[in-house]
């Protein structure tokens, strides 16, 4: 065993107590830990990792992970650089976590509707992802479940349609608002809960774009696999993809070359870039200050077509695969992209300047929409979000992966909280990033870009930090093909978040506090 | 007038625009001219995502940014289908979306087209055959022209919908 893996294993020690003994904890294969746990033994252990301030970052299902049991239920949690996995076996029934853990609600509803695991005690039992129009009794990423055309209802009986939260009371109305919106968004429903125009209760309700993203991957080559985490969210197309083959990586021991991470670390960065521009953009589009919008809306096209010449591709798709990358990047489009980088910062300096001097900005993004920090561990807010909170979260720095370990960015976390935080945190990390990409083309090594991985059997866990906050990613590969492939966005913990910091304002606010944040429907959905 | 009078004698009183894509503008050019005799004055564009990845989205707004700020050539995003003339889908239709994009078609006033806009709207992708999904668009109402990509890119929807142009004067 690695010093690595001592020293690890004593810091989960450190969170799950003496009474569990260091031969129980075994390394996984990309830094995560992990611990097999009895019915009895769960409670207590939960409550001890929630009271060490351990977030419960993902908690999933899968089907035959242990022979002795059908299904197993993996919690995943994170204490600043250590992640714990906590796997429990159960046949069908499992008491619910959620009043401990918030962020588990969300988690607990998508093993039921997935799996059909019912959970004793849990505060909310609405289904999540399968919306009514799907038939009783069906759960798709049950093994025995084919991936085939399902038979749903067209029309449903208003008696069955979803129950909202009842918010009653004296001069209290209800907003609803989509799925389909008025701008070119993606489908969610918003129902807001409005005494007068403040906002007393806003309630999500997402996955009217579940695709079955998960048992999309299931059967299927490592390989073929990519493609479809590229598809789980556009504008996060290197995050996710990355983050999947990287766990594929870990867990067939393929070594991916030094060059292929350096692009991959680029390519990642002129995400990071493009999204946070994008949301910039949005941002002043909905306060009507079009000239600053179209500052950084340019440079976000400029972004793109940079995208286009190094990859082929706007979105950079087809570019990153296991083992590293599917084709190199010429020293002369590496030199057009340093003089663009820089270029860049100067014109976004620009625009920054008009923006931040502009009185009725200010006013409208302070202190608009403020998410409290006291939510962001309970809730697992990660991202850009998290850090204008004061959160000190970020998986390049926490959990460092590829060449985030040599090349540091140097994140800059606020406190107030609001759209302003937010707005100035990914202004500085754009910079940063830019920052970034000149230091990685500085140090750019040569040699090849991709290792012929082995197929092997195993299994990983693997997180990366998408430019909305942390994705993560879980992938079993069983006879050769995947097996269970789990992918939760940032988004989807992230959009909780809006449904407290929405608490006590006004209605014509919601679009602009939405766009602070930026979530991902379609990377929630899956 | 004495202001659109003094703009005309002056000269423009805004800057020239910084960027110019030859291309764009001659597709421009193309789909305004096209867009008087079809449509009269204007275009109004629905967009409906019915469970895309958001890249295709995100092309679509791109369509308003400086660089090709369709407006100029007679192209409006509006807010509600019973405004629109042309609902662009995008994504393959989940059965999570299917109801609400049946109620956005059916709020169209006629004549109505439609376009599916990225490869899983045009057949359903990678999604077809699945759990999840219907199929493409024309699994729930009649789709008049398919643009296909994965995303495509501004220049490729704007050369669809002046391929569409060609194509609603034949329904004349």
């Amino acid at each position: 065993m690695a010093t690595d893996d001592r020293s690890g294993i004593t810091a989960v020690q450190g969170l799950v107590g003496p009474e569990i003994a260091a031969s129980r904890i075994t390394p996984g294969c990309n830094g995560e830990y992990y611990l097999h746990v009895g019915e009895t033994e769960f409670g207590p252990l939960v409550t001890s990792l929630a009271l060490h301030k351990c977030a419960l970052i993902g908690l999933f299902c899968t089907e035959g992970f242990v022979s002795a049991s059908r299904f197993s239920l993996l919690y995943v949690f994170e204490y600043k650089a250590t992640v714990l996995i906590l796997v429990r076996n159960t046949g069908g029934v499992a008491t619910s976590v959620a009043r401990l853990l918030p962020s588990a609600s969300w988690f607990e509803r998508e093993c039921r509707d997935g799996f059909g695991i019912e959970f004793d005690g849990a505060f909310d039992e609405r289904r999540l992802f399968l919306h009514e129009t799907y038939p009783e009794g069906f759960h798709p990423l049950l093994k025995s479940v084919r991936n085939e055309p399902v038979a749903t209802r067209s029309a449903v009986d208003p008696a069955e349609e979803y129950p909202f939260r009842k918010v009653t009371g004296v001069g209290i109305y209800q907003v609803p608002v989509g799925p389909v919106h008025a701008g070119i968004i993606e489908p969610g429903h918003f129902r807001f809960s409005v005494i007068g125009e403040k906002i007393f209760n806003l309630e999500i309700r997402m996955f009217y774009k579940h695709r079955g993203i998960e048992k999309l991957a299931e059967g299927k080559r490592p390989q073929e696999v990519v493609r479809i985490a590229e598809a789980v969210s556009g504008d996060e197309t290197v995050a996710n993809a990355t983050a999947y083959c990287c766990a594929v990586e870990k867990c067939t021991g393929t070594a991916v070359p030094d060059r292929a991470w350096y692009l991959r670390t680029i390519l990642l960065e002129l995400e990071r870039i493009g999204s946070h521009l994008g949301d910039q953009a949005g941002m002043l589009i909905d306060i009507a200050f079009p000239l600053g919008a179209n500052q950084f809306a340019v440079i976000r096209e400029d972004v793109f077509r940079m995208n286009a010449l190094l990859t082929g591709s706007r979105f950079m798709r087809g570019m990153v695969e296991i083992g590293g990358l599917s084709k190199d990047i010429r020293k002369e489009q590496l030199e057009e992209l340093g003089t663009f980088v820089r270029q860049a910062r100067k014109r976004y300096r620009v625009g920054l300047k008009i923006v931040l001097s502009t009185s009725s900005v200010l006013d409208r993004f302070a202190p608009t929409g403020i998410i409290k920090k006291s939510l962001l561990r309970p809730l697992n807010i990660t991202g850009p979000a998290a850090r204008a909170s004061g959160g000190r979260v970020d998986v390049r720095v926490n959990h460092p992966y590829g060449v985030y370990d040599r090349c540091v960015p140097a994140p800059k976390p606020l406190h107030d909280g609001d759209v302003l935080s937010r707005f100035t945190v990914k202004a500085s990390e754009i910079l940063d990033s830019l920052d970034m990409i000149e230091r990685l083309l500085a140090a750019m090594p040569d040699g090849t870009v991709k290792t012929e991985p082995e197929v092997k059997d195993g299994y990983a866990l693997a997180l990366v930090e998408s430019a909305r906050g942390e994705n993560l990613c879980w992938v079993w590969i069983r006879n050769g093909v995947v097996e269970r492939y789990k992918v939760r966005t940032a988004s989807f913990c992230n959009w909780q978040a809006i449904e407290h910091a929405l608490q006590g304002e006004i209605v014509p606010d919601f679009p602009l506090i939405n766009k602070s944040l930026n979530l991902s429907y379609a990377g929630t959905d899956l | 007038m004495v202001n659109a009078l003094s703009c005309l004698l002056k000269g423009k009183v805004t800057e020239d625009p910084l960027i110019r894509d030859d291309e764009i503008e001659r597709i421009g050019r193309d789909i305004r001219r096209e867009i008087d005799t079809v449509f009269g004055r204007s275009l109004a564009i629905r967009e409906l995502d019915t469970g895309s990845d958001n890249a295709t989205e995100i092309e679509i707004n791109n369509l308003s940014n400086p660089y090709y700020d369709v407006e100029r050539f007679g192209i409006t995003f509006v807010a509600s289908p019973r405004h629109a003339d042309v609902l662009i889908v995008t994504g393959a239709v989940t059965h999570n979306m299917a109801g609400a994009a049946r109620k956005t078609y059916e709020a169209m006033p006629s004549p109505k087209f439609v376009v599916a806009v990225g490869d899983d709207a045009c057949d359903g992708g990678i999604y077809n055959g699945t759990y999840a999904v219907l199929g493409g668009a024309d699994k729930i109402f009649p789709v008049d022209l398919k643009i296909p990509g994965n995303p495509p890119t501004p220049k490729d929807i704007l050369t669809g919908l002046l391929a569409l142009m060609n194509q609603a004067k034949k329904t004349r």
